[in-house]
C-alpha cells in the first residue's frame, strides 16, 4: 500500500529517531517543561549565578577525571605524578591549572550567588529549603577546596591540612575524632592522602551532584522569586521563558566565566612548592586566599589561647552558618526589597567588608614575614 | 460528545443526580463507571458502569438505562479502594482520556509571543557550547595519548646459558628479568619469559624459510639479523593469538611435545607453526645472540596479538 509516500519522506531520519524515543520517554514534554518555566520580570544577568556554577562545576568533574589519569595519591608518587602532569604531559599544566583556578572561580561564584539571593530577599517563605540545601553546598564546596589543596603534596598542600586539622581539632567533643578521622592517624601521612582523595573524588562529588538536584528541584517547584520591586501586572509583561533569553544570557557568562579561567591559567600556572615533609624550611604556610580571612582572624590577640582559639576558628564561624540556616526562619517579614531591609543591607556590608579588609591584611602581613 | 463532570444524571423516571467523579481502567484506559453524587440531599456517590449510561443527552446531562429504584441499587464508592491520577503514575493515561473541562491552558507571556529570534538564540546557545567545549578537544586527546606510543627499546637482556638445552627440537622455558621504567614511576624490575629450542637443520628451514630474519627499529633500520642457520632460536613468551603466556606440553595426539596455549588452545610446533586453534601466525621469534661461552642475549620484543602480520609494539 503505497499511502502517501510524500508525508512519510518528509520526516527525515533524525526526526523519526527522534519522535521513536519521545513516544517511549516523553523528551519533548521533559524538554518544554524545563525550557518554558516562566521568569517574573523577565531574564536578569543577576541571575546567571546559579547556572554558572553548574557549569564550573561540571568543568571541575571533566578537568578532575583528566587528572585522574596520572594523578597517583601516594605520599612517594603524589609529588611526582603532579609534577608529571605539569612538567611531561602534553596540555597538562593547562589542566591543571584550570582545575586549580576553577575552584577559586567556584568560591567566587558561590559568594555571588549566595549574595544575589540575600540580597533579593529570595531565601524567604516559600524558599527556605532552597537556601538550606544551598547553605549545604556552600560548605561542600569550601570542602572541595579544603581536601583538593593537599592532593599535590607539596609544602603548600602539607602545611594547610596540617593547620586546618588541627583548627578542626578544636571543636569541643568530635573534635578530636574528626582530626584523626581525615589524618587516618595522630599525624599526617599516606593514610591523610588517601582519605582526601576518596573525599575529594568520590565523596564530595556525589554528594554535591545530590544536593545540587534537590537545589534545581526545590527551586522549580518554588518557582524563581523574580524581582524585589514591581506590580504583578507590570512583572506579568516582563515575563518570558526561561529559554530563550534568560539562557542566552546564562550561555554568555559561561563563555566569559570560562575566558577568565582559561586566562588565569595561561598568566599564572600552577607551580609546586618542594614535595612535602614536615620541616617547612623558608615556607611559610598560608591557606587558598578564600581561607585567608578566617586565617588572619586567628592571629588577633583576642584569638589567643585555648578559649580565644575556639571562639575564632569554631564558635564564631559556626555560630554565622547558624545564624545562615536560621534566617529564612527569624527574618519571616515578606519585605523583600533590599533598600527597605536596612540591617540586612548592613549585614551584608560589615561581612563582605570584614572579609576584605581581613584578607587584604593578611595579604599585607606577608610583607612582615620576609 | 464528552459529558461535562459535573453533568446532570437522569434515569427514565426522574434526574437523580450529577456526576462527580469518573473510574478509568488503568489497562484499557477507558472509563469504566462513573461515579454520580445523589441529588436526594444525603449526597451519597454510587458507582455506574459505563454499560447502563444509554444517552449522552448533551454536555449537562447523561440518560440512564434504569430506572431510579435500580439505580439506588448501585454499590456506594468506597473511596479508599481509589486513587487519583495525581498519586499513581499510569504511563500514557492522559493520552486519550477527555475529560471536561479539558485542556487546561495559560497565556503565554507577551514577551515570548511571535519570538522571531527563537532559532538566533538556539544557534547562538549552541555556538557558544561549541565555542567551550571544541578548543578542549585536541588539548584533551594529547594530554590522554601522552604514553601511549613510546620509542621502541633495543636493550640486550641475558636470559641464561645454552648448556640447559639438551635435546633438539624440545621448547625450554628461560626467564629473565628487566628494568622497566614508566612516566613517573621508580625504574622496576619485571620478570618475562621467553622458549628457546635447540633446532635441527630441518626445524631451521620451517622458522626461517632460508632467509636471514632482519629486525629494525622505529625508523626502519635493522638493529639485528638473526641468521637462517643458526640452531638456537628463541620464542616470546606471549602467545600471538590474544596473549596468553603458553607452555611446552607433551600431549596424547602430540607424544613428541608441542607448544600449547592453555587460554584458547593455540598448538604451536617446535618450530612455532601453527598446528591447531585459533592463532593467526607462528610464534614470534625474537633477536637472540649467543656468545662463544653459550650465554645467551635477546632483544624484548614484543608484537600484538591476533593478527596475521607481526606489527611490534615494544
Amino acid at each position: 500500500m503505497n499511502e502517501n509516500p510524500e508525508t512519510a519522506n518528509q520526516q527525515s531520519a533524525f526526526e523519526k529517531v527522534v519522535d521513536f524515543v519521545d513516544q517511549r520517554v516523553g523528551l519533548k514534554t521533559l524538554q518544554a517543561k524545563m525550557l518554558n518555566e516562566p521568569v517574573p520580570g523577565g531574564s536578569r544577568w543577576a541571575y546567571t549565578f546559579g547556572s554558572v556554577l553548574l557549569f564550573i562545576f561540571i568543568l571541575q568533574v571533566v578537568t578532575g577525571i583528566l587528572l585522574m589519569f596520572y594523578y597517583v595519591p601516594s605520599t612517594d608518587h603524589a609529588y611526582a605524578s603532579t609534577q608529571y602532569i605539569i612538567h611531561e604531559v602534553d596540555y597538562g599544566w593547562f589542566l591543571l591549572s584550570y582545575h586549580f583556578w576553577g575552584s577559586s572561580a567556584m568560591v567566587v561564584m558561590v559568594f555571588a550567588h549566595m549574595s544575589q539571593v540575600f540580597l533579593w530577599g529570595a531565601y524567604k517563605k516559600p524558599r527556605e529549603l532552597i537556601w538550606l540545601v544551598g547553605l549545604a553546598l556552600f560548605g561542600i564546596v569550601m570542602a572541595f577546596g579544603f581536601t583538593g589543596y593537599l592532593l599535590p603534596w607539596d609544602q603548600r598542600a602539607y602545611w594547610a591540612t596540617v593547620v586546618g586539622v588541627e583548627i578542626m581539632d578544636k571543636t569541643p567533643l568530635l573534635g578530636d575524632f574528626m582530626a584523626r578521622f581525615l589524618k587516618g592517624g595522630p599525624t599526617p601521612g599516606q593514610m591523610t592522602i588517601s582519605r582526601f582523595f576518596v573525599i575529594h573524588v568520590m565523596i564530595l562529588p556525589a554528594t554535591l551532584m545530590g544536593l545540587a538536584g534537590l537545589h534545581i528541584f526545590l527551586f522549580r517547584k518554588a518557582g524563581p522569586a523574580g524581582p524585589f520591586r514591581g506590580t504583578p501586572d507590570e512583572l506579568k509583561a516582563k515575563t518570558d521563558y526561561f529559554f530563550p533569553r534568560q539562557i542566552w544570557k546564562d550561555m554568555v557568562a559561561m563563555a566569559s566565566v570560562f575566558l577568565i579561567i582559561c586566562s588565569l591559567a595561561f598568566v599564572e600556572p600552577v607551580v609546586l612548592l618542594e614535595e612535602a615533609t614536615p620541616d617547612p624550611g623558608d615556607y611559610h604556610p598560608e591557606p587558598e586566599w578564600y581561607f585567608l580571612f578566617l586565617f588572619q582572624l586567628l592571629r588577633l590577640k583576642m584569638f589567643g589561647g585555648e578559649f580565644g582559639q575556639f571562639l575564632g576558628a569554631i564558635a564564631i564561624p559556626g555560630a554565622f552558618m547558624a545564624l545562615l540556616a536560621a534566617l529564612p526562619f527569624l527574618d519571616t517579614s515578606k519585605e523583600r526589597d533590599i533598600f527597605k531591609r536596612p540591617i540586612a543591607l548592613i549585614s551584608w556590608i560589615v561581612i563582605m567588608v570584614g572579609i576584605l579588609l581581613f584578607t587584604v591584611s593578611a595579604i599585607i602581613n606577608r610583607e612582615f614575614l620576609h | 460528545m464528552q459529558p461535562k463532570l459535573t453533568a446532570k444524571v437522569r434515569c427514565a423516571d426522574k434526574e437523580v443526580g450529577r456526576v462527580s467523579k469518573v473510574i478509568v481502567d488503568p489497562i484499557s484506559h477507558e472509563v469504566s463507571h462513573l461515579v454520580v453524587c445523589e441529588s436526594n440531599g444525603h449526597g451519597n456517590e454510587r458507582q455506574v458502569p459505563m454499560s447502563h449510561v444509554r444517552e449522552v443527552l448533551n454536555e449537562e446531562e447523561i440518560l440512564l438505562g434504569c430506572s431510579s429504584n435500580e439505580f439506588i441499587q448501585f454499590p456506594a464508592i468506597d473511596r479508599d479502594q481509589y486513587v487519583t491520577i495525581k498519586e499513581v503514575e499510569i504511563a500514557h493515561l492522559e493520552d486519550h482520556l477527555h475529560v471536561e473541562p479539558g485542556e487546561i491552558l495559560v497565556p503565554l507571556p507577551t514577551l515570548e509571543q511571535g519570538v522571531p529570534r527563537r532559532t538566533f538564540f538556539n544557534n547562538m546557545t549552541h555556538a557558544i557550547g561549541t565555542l567551550i567545549a571544541l578548543p578542549l578537544v585536541f588539548p584533551v586527546l594529547k594530554y590522554l595519548m601522552k604514553p601511549m606510543y613510546k620509542p621502541f627499546d633495543n636493550a640486550w637482556f641475558s636470559v641464561g646459558n645454552v648448556k640447559r638445552v639438551k635435546k633438539e627440537n624440545i621448547g625450554y622455558q628461560f626467564k629473565f628479568t628487566r628494568g622497566f621504567k614508566e612516566a613517573f614511576m621508580p625504574e622496576q624490575n619485571i620478570e618475562k619469559n621467553i622458549w628457546v629450542v635447540k633446532a635441527t637443520p630441518e626445524v631451521q628451514k620451517a622458522v626461517y624459510e632460508g632467509k636471514d630474519k632482519k629486525f629494525h627499529d622505529d625508523a626502519g633500520d635493522v638493529v639485528w639479523v638473526n641468521k637462517r642457520n643458526s640452531p638456537y632460536i628463541g620464542f616470546s613468551g606471549k602467545c600471538p593469538h590474544l596473549g596468553c603466556g603458553y607452555k611446552w606440553r607433551r600431549t596424547k595426539n602430540f607424544p613428541d611435545g608441542v607448544f600449547l596455549c592453555p587460554c584458547h588452545l593455540s598448538i604451536y610446533d617446535e618450530a612455532g607453526k601453527v598446528l591447531d586453534g585459533p592463532a593467526p601466525r607462528a610464534l614470534d621469534v625474537l633477536p637472540l645472540d649467543v656468545n662463544a661461552a653459550g650465554e645467551m642475549k635477546i632483544i624484548d620484543v614484543e608484537y600484538k596479538a591476533g593478527v596475521k602480520n607481526q606489527i611490534r609494539l615494544l
